[in-house]
């Protein structure tokens, strides 16, 4: 028994792992994988654009066939992919290059190749990526993936010229895009909000056409890389930082290796920790490396995080966007950050809008964005969705108005996602307050709104009632004094009341 | 109607200056006397009521006060048109009517508010511009009245004409006395006493003017008393009730209402109170009731009123309080239906 069992034990590859767990990242049905697999490649081509500092224009096309197989097409004018990446970066589950500290939409590699594994496994088709950098002229290759070794099949790669510099993705899939339709639209309207300088086309079938975004020309700052905060430091961490430079002494070390720590900020901390500034990090053994990381964690004195490896979508395009999709009033902006949970830089910026396009509800609507991607599923485990319940609204809303909307945009080095599908973000306590004190404010302003727009709608007919009032007294004037014609008043009256004269 | 021609004129003067305002592009403003208790004071010389002088103004730029002002000029024009055709409207009209023109007053408290600022404003009694109250009370006497309104042109009316008194009209009120043989004008309060008086032909024996207040005397019915007062050259008695109420009847034919207080030649300071007072009730053992609270509440208002000052009067009211009793008029049937002509007022008016 004991030799046959032994004999079962045998490591898998990450392909593997997610072949077999692909609903983890978003692929359980043919519905909820075809908006994936768009999802994920907009996406890419917006990191991609980000970092080309071009005004993106990504169109996606989606062709269905015999009902179940489509095929989705998304091309954009970013950076291209080099050569060489291409086959990994297609064909390699788990590999990518946002693996660093700043505000991305990808994470740690899991995007497009989870589409093409699935276009492979339900299909049998590879994915077909034509590409250009600014150092060719344009390839166009067909890529497998090998599950069990979780490595590229390149099956073809040829050059192909591309006129401009981007990236044409094609990948075929067992979808349902009469199903998914919605949501594929309700996505790229969402992201055009969130990323509103791109300009983002869809086709589907050939038969219907939509662009969405193209809000505004202006292109946000690029976040830029940032060290870690000392609050993020745990033991894995500390020892691969100490790993790449184990001759510095302990001072220069915490001061090179972390933000919100200069040197005044690291004597005083090693002081307090009884550490020996003098002594070299690579000295240290495992013990003193934990006791150090525990102690950078639990150190209330540090700055709060740098916001430069963040990048919100700020309150003018935001509102901007809003206005232009939904026809909205938008009532306020909020913002709350730069923090930190477990040492990873976010801000929570909010929008609270109102519409005759938004659900009428006595809880607001929600509209959920982390790191400027919309999230349309999973929202009863959403921390912003759960936090919204407990606001009292009717404090803030009077009835009369409805057609209420909050935009949410948590943006982080990190997002706490429940789950591999990015659909919806966890409960993490400090982040909680924090959406808590960002829907109050919302919610302050909402109120200041419609108690304004009760005065000025008061004043409204107060202009009227008194218009109507002192023609009247015109007219008996006239009957008294006898004379047939009553004179003119709306020029006195909008003087009174300070309106311009063609309102 | 030569006599109503001068409040047309006034009216449309005020018309005039009003509509010129607007069309210099000002908002119009008036001021009105204010009738305020603060501006209202009791006249010693005149022993009556009389307006001071301070105005209050009313400013059509003001969304306070637009819409009062509007209503006064709708009710001048109102006025204006009932003079015109030589109509008259009661009070509970003027307020029907306002509907029919957008104007609406919250109750008629309101539109006799502003009747009486129009009044004030321009300096004449509510009876000029076309407007009586509903309550008629009614007259009855030896007096030969000569009428002024339409299709009445000269005609002469004797007062003794109806066995049930005359109505206190506008038509009865525009027209002028031409001769009587009263001497006297006596004003009773109750309906009850009214009809006793003429039955028992008591115009005759006193020779009087029956006047029937029917409490709070009217004010057209102090007008005409006070013009056959002034006219003929009768003095005026007055017959109430034995209680706060009914003494204070009397008061005001005397010396004049606050309400009234912008509207001159009203007041009768000659006019005399005959009772009931609280000695009367004592002297005839008149059948009486206990005051209630009101009542004496009502004394104690009474007692701090400027218009009581005098010691008689205190001491009329500090009777009251003593007694504690009150009795109406027709207590005296308690006596025999002729007690009253027979015993009671041959004492008081000789
Ligand atoms: N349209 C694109 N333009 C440029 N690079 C791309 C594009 N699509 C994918 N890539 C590269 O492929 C890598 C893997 O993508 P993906 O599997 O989606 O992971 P992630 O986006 O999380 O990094 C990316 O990190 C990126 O370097
Ligand atoms: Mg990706």
């Amino acid at each position: 028994m004991t030799g046959s069992a032994s004999g079962n034990f045998r490591g898998i590859s990450p392909a593997e792992f997610f072949y077999r767990n692909r609903q983890m990242a978003g692929f359980e049905n043919p519905t909820q994988s075809l908006y994936t697999t768009v999802r994920e490649l907009v996406e890419n081509s917006l990191d991609s654009c980000e970092e080309a500092r071009v005004l993106p224009t990504v169109d996606v096309t989606i062709q269905s066939e015999l009902g179940r197989t489509c095929t989705v097409s998304v091309s954009d004018n970013g950076t291209g992919v080099p050569d060489e990446n291409v086959p990994n970066a297609f064909g390699k589950v788990l590999y990518g290059n946002k693996y660093s500290s700043r505000q991305r939409r990808g994470t740690f590699g899991l995007g497009v190749t989870m589409a093409v594994l699935y276009g492979q496994i339900s299909t049998g088709t590879p994915a077909v990526i034509h590409t250009k950098t600014a150092q060719n002229e344009g390839n166009e290759y067909s890529v497998y993936i090998d599950i069990e070794s979780n490595s590229p099949i390149v099956k073809s790669s040829n050059p192909l010229k591309r006129k401009e510099r981007g990236t044409t993705v094609h990948i075929t899939l067992n979808g349902d895009l009469k199903r998914s339709r919605e949501r594929v639209i309700e996505y790229l309207r969402l992201t055009g909000i969130s990323t509103p300088h791109a300009r983002i086309t869809l086709s589907l079938d050939d038969t219907e056409r939509y662009t969405f975004g193209g809000f505004t020309k202006k292109i946000p700052s690029l976040p830029v890389d940032s060290l870690p905060h000392p609050h993020a430091a745990d033991l894995e961490l500390i020892r691969r930082l100490a790993a790449k430079n184990p001759d510095l002494r302990l001072h220069e070390f915490l001061v090179g290796s972390f933000q919100q720590l200069g040197h005044k900020t690291a004597e005083k901390f090693l002081n307090f920790i009884r550490m020996d500034p003098r002594a070299t990090i690579g000295s240290l053994d495992r013990e003193a490396l934990s006791y150090l990381g525990n102690s950078l964690r639990k150190y209330d004195k540090f700055g709060k995080p740098s916001a430069t490896c963040l990048s919100p979508v700020g309150k003018e395009s935001f509102f901007n966007a809003i206005r232009k999709e939904f026809n909205a009033t938008v009532i306020g902006y909020s913002q709350r950050g730069p923090l930190e949970w477990d040492g990873f830089p976010y801000i929570v910026e909010g929008v609270l809008a109102i519409s005759d396009a938004f659900e009428q509800s006595d809880i607001p609507h929600l509209f959920r964005f982390a790191n400027r991607v919309p999230l349309l599923y999973d929202s009863t485990d959403d921390v912003f969705a759960k936090t919204l319940k407990r606001i009292p609204w009717a404090r803030y809303k009077p009835p009369e108005i409805s057609g209420v909307a909050i935009f949410t945009h948590f943006c982080s080095i990190r997002v706490p996602y429940s789950a591999a599908g990015k659909q919806s973000i966890t409960s993490v306590s400090s982040i909680t307050s924090e959406i808590l004190s960002l829907y109050r404010e919302l919610g302050r302003k909402l109120k200041v709104f419609s108690e304004g727009k009760k005065r000025a709608l008061h004043s409204r007919r107060k202009l009227k009632e008194f218009s109507r009032l002192f023609n009247l007294l015109a007219k008996f004037s006239s009957e008294v004094a006898g004379v047939d014609n009553i004179p003119d008043t709306s020029r006195m009256i909008n003087e009174l009341f300070e309106v311009d004269s063609d309102v | 109607m030569s006599d109503m021609s001068d409040p047309i004129k006034s009216l449309t003067e005020l018309g005039k200056k009003i509509l010129s305002s607007i069309e210099d592009g000002h908002f119009p403003r008036i001021e009105i006397p204010a009738r305020s208790t603060e501006n209202i004071v009791f006249d010693e010389q005149t022993e009556q009521f009389i307006l001071g002088d301070s105005r209050t103004t009313r400013d059509s730029s003001n969304s306070k006060h637009i819409r009062s002002f509007m209503q006064l000029m709708w009710i001048a024009s109102f006025s204006k048109r009932l003079l015109e055709s030589g109509r008259t409207s009661s009070l509970r009209d003027l307020y029907y009517s306002s509907e029919a023109f957008g104007v609406r007053f919250k109750d008629q408290a309101e539109s006799d508010r502003l009747l009486s600022d129009l009044e004030a404003l321009i300096e004449y009694p509510r009876e000029s511009l076309g407007f009586f109250p509903e309550e008629h009370s009614s007259i009855y006497g030896k007096v030969i009245m000569r009428y002024t309104v339409k299709g009445y042109e000269d005609k002469e009316v004797d007062l003794t004409i109806s066995p049930d008194g005359l109505p206190i009209g506008p038509a009865l009120l525009s027209a002028s006395p031409v001769r009587t043989d009263a001497k006297l004008i006596l004003a009773v309060e109750s309906g009850g006493m009214f009809s006793r008086l003429i039955e028992t032909r008591c115009w005759e024996r006193f020779d009087c003017i029956l006047v029937h207040l029917g409490g709070q005397a009217p004010r057209s019915t102090r007008r005409l008393m006070r013009r056959l007062h002034d006219e003929l050259h009768l003095p005026v008695k007055i017959f109430t009730d034995g209680d706060p109420w009914g003494m204070h009847i009397a008061r005001v034919i005397i010396a004049g209402s606050a309400n009234a207080a912008h509207i001159r030649d009203l007041a009768i300071p000659t006019a005399e109170w005959i009772g009931v007072n609280a000695d009367d009730i004592v002297r005839y053992n008149l059948p009486c009731e206990d005051m209630n609270n009101r009542d004496l509440k009502r004394l104690d208002e009474l007692s701090k009123d400027s218009r009581y000052l005098s010691d008689d009067w205190q001491s009329a009211i500090e009777s009251f309080r003593r007694l504690r009793k009150k009795a109406e008029q027709q207590a005296f049937s308690r006596f025999g239906i002729d007690f009253v002509v027979d015993e009671y007022l041959p004492t008081k008016i000789q």
